[in-house]
């Protein structure tokens, strides 16, 4: 398994991963025309034929012995540029009165475009069916050695946005509880529009005064900041990376908004250069050992590739490859790689 | 006979009696005798100097026969008395998309001090034995009277704050929706600071974001702009006399707040003055009878043959409850 830059081929695959997706996610539009819209903006990213600001660069899982793609995930260089990025920042509100002994603090949601320019990890999803092998992992994880690579192309912060709590249903207790009375629609129909890119009715029905959070209903106060049980290891992965809660939630589902520093992401930090030899003697990754696993990206551009090798393979200076993971990378003997060990090693226990 | 009057250190008893009778909530007056002859001397103060500047009168409703208060009224002069008055604006904002084909109006209560400095008729009481008499009128009426004698102490525009809906065990909706989740207070202990306390508290307390009604409960937001019903009487007086429901609300119950324009209520409009002459009187009609002493100011209700003159006969009783001399003016108002 690797990942590449998507094509312009990707198209039809990339279709049915959408369909796959469901409620939650987002950037994912199930809608062939928008998403060949995407595929074209992060076509012309590829080539840097747009400008900086626009690029969305998508890459793709692929299984080398089949040539299907069994997955996607993005990095967009920075948000709410050519729409408005909105948040609720979890804010607190102090009411205190010394003459009658009251002090009381009120947690407040204010609408905020306060994220605007920062780049964002963004659309992850991986078929079911290739849910194993370390394949989320590799998913994920690949595009910290993008960042590395590129740091450039991207802001100083990173952010990504954690899908929300909501129930078998697809119902949401906070949009139940407040984007409702506003939009006067279900959340899957709203969250369908925002996929579409549709994101001008936001601005037109979002309630623009700050949101007291005691006066929406209990199971919507309990829900902020709360991830969709589904999306628990995608925080958990995160977390382990660094990002942690900045303080903003999903207007719509009230989902947490994580953020780091790119240059201190784990992963970005103890990534490192080798020199790639070639050898059949090496060990072969075993998948099923955690923390035996390196990631390794080719440092290429619009040729970006990644992929799973055996801590074993790797040297002082050198990191020993097989012809055809060297081929997989498209890289040869004598070349340079970015390497960094799958996860990070203080969970090695 | 029945007669207002200005409130006199001698009413305490007769006014902590009252408030324990009466089953209306009278924010403005406390159950605390300390505090309650804090009141009295405000407003002793209001009526003797005349002055410019926040003054607060209380007025009591006498039986003469049995010398017993029966019921209070007061007036503020500047609503909130040289602080913020608080009440919450009842406004809407539209949140439309035409792409998408929605439109709907969102009510939003807006915190407001607007009503600051306008006068407020306030502290409304009675003895529920005399609710159905002459009297319940001649204790709301005899404010504007009062007005009448030195109008250039008050505001044109005049606001009263209704009760809003609270059950018999001080529960009230609105509060437990809004206030209570700010002031961490139950409604009845809210409501009495507010009487006790200075209102510093209510500015550091009261949230000063617009509040979205839909995400109200539906019984709070039911509630809103709707009156107590033991305030029924009250309100159809006040209709009466002129007055209509404003954009504003009672910040703690949700109450309605009245307002109506001293030129045109149907009292003061009403008013005229003539030189009184004491004598006996046959016939008439009922009158709202007044002397002019802005410090030791009578009203009471009695009838009257008015005439085109410049004197009036007064009867000889009215004459001597408002303490008048032949030749003293007095004003006077359909009942």
């Amino acid at each position: 398994m690797y990942i590449r830059p998507v094509q312009r081929h990707d198209l039809d695959a990339l279709t049915i991963l959408a369909k796959n997706s469901g409620v939650g996610v987002t950037s994912l539009p199930d809608n062939k025309q928008k998403m060949q819209a995407k595929l074209e903006q992060a076509l012309m990213s590829f080539e840097q034929s747009n400008a900086k600001e626009d690029r969305l660069y998508l890459f793709a899982l692929v299984d080398e012995d089949t040539n299907d793609v069994a997955g996607i995930c993005a990095l967009e260089a920075s948000i709410g540029h050519e729409d408005v990025w909105y948040n609720f920042h979890v804010g607190k509100s102090v009411h205190a009165s010394r003459d009658i002994g009251v002090h009381k603090v009120t947690q407040t949601l204010y609408l905020s475009n306060d994220l605007t320019g920062s780049s964002e990890i963004a659309t992850l999803f991986l078929m079911p069916d290739y849910r194993k092998d370390q394949n989320g992992q590799l998913l994920s994880r690949s595009r910290y050695l993008f960042l590395a690579e590129f740091p450039e192309l991207f802001d100083e912060y990173i952010i990504a946005e954690m899908r929300g709590y909501s129930d078998e249903e697809g119902r949401s207790p906070f949009w139940d509880s407040l984007g409702r009375h506003f939009f006067q629609m279900e959340f899957s129909d709203a969250d369908y529009l925002t996929g579409l890119g549709n994101k001008a009715f936001i601005a037109e029905l979002m309630p623009k005064f700050p949101i007291y959070v005691p006066m929406l209903s209990d199971e919507a106060q309990s829900v902020i900041g709360r991830v969709h049980p589904h999306t628990e290891p995608a925080l958990a992965m995160l977390k382990s990376e660094g990002f942690d809660f900045n303080g903003y939630v999903d207007i719509f589902d009230a989902g947490p908004s994580v953020s780091a520093k790119i240059k201190d992401i784990r992963a970005v930090k103890e990534s490192h250069i080798q020199r790639v030899g070639l050898s059949e003697r090496g060990p072969l990754p075993d998948l099923n050992d955690k923390h035996g696993l390196l990631l390794v990206s080719n440092r290429k551009f619009d040729d970006f590739r990644v992929t799973l090798v055996s801590r074993g393979a790797a040297g002082d200076d050198t990191l020993w490859l097989t012809q055809k993971q060297a081929s997989t990378l498209n890289v040869t003997e004598g070349d340079t790689v970015r390497v960094v060990s799958l996860r990070p090693t203080e969970n090695a226990s | 006979m029945l007669v207002v009057r200005p409130s006199t250190f001698v009413d305490l008893a007769g006014i902590e009696r009252l408030l324990d009778e009466t089953d209306a909530r009278v924010t403005t007056l406390p159950k605390d005798r300390d505090k309650l002859s804090e009141k009295i001397s405000e407003s002793d103060d209001a009526f003797r100097s005349g002055a410019e500047g926040p003054s607060s009168f209380l007025f009591v409703l006498e039986d003469t026969d049995s010398n017993t208060v029966v019921g209070t009224s007061g007036i503020d002069a500047s609503a909130g008395n040289g602080y913020p008055f608080f009440n919450y604006r009842l406004d809407e904002v539209v949140h439309a998309s035409h792409h998408l084909n929605i439109s709907s109006k969102v009510p939003v209560l807006f915190l407001s001090h607007e009503l600051t400095g306008r006068t407020l008729l306030r502290s409304f009481s009675i003895d529920p034995q005399w609710r159905d008499t002459d009297g319940f009128e001649l204790l709301s009426r005899a404010r504007l009277m009062y007005m009448a004698a030195d109008p250039d102490r008050f505001n044109q525009e005049l606001i009263v704050e209704i009760q809003g809906i609270f059950d018999d065990k001080g529960v009230c909706p609105f509060w437990d929706a809004v206030g209570r989740k700010f002031f961490d207070l139950d409604f009845l202990t809210a409501d009495y600071y507010c009487s006790v306390k200075t209102k510093t508290f209510m500015s550091e307390l009261i949230p000063q974001h617009p509040v979205y009604v839909p995400l109200l409960p539906a019984e709070a937001a039911g509630n809103i702009a709707r009156n107590h019903e033991a305030a029924n009487r009250i309100c159809q007086l006040l209709y009466r006399e002129g007055f209509h429901k404003s954009k504003f609300i009672d910040p703690f119950d949700g109450g309605p707040v009245l307002k109506g324009q001293l030129n045109y209520t149907h009292t003061y409009s009403n008013i005229r003055f003539k030189k009184a002459k004491p004598s006996e009187v046959i016939g008439g009609m009922k009158y709202l009878i007044s002397n002019q002493s802005t410090s030791d100011f009578r009203c009471v209700i009695g009838t009257l043959v008015d005439g085109i003159g410049d004197t009036i006969r007064l009867p000889l009783d009215i004459s001597q409850a408002l303490n008048i001399r032949e030749g003293d003016q007095i004003a006077y108002s359909p009942l």
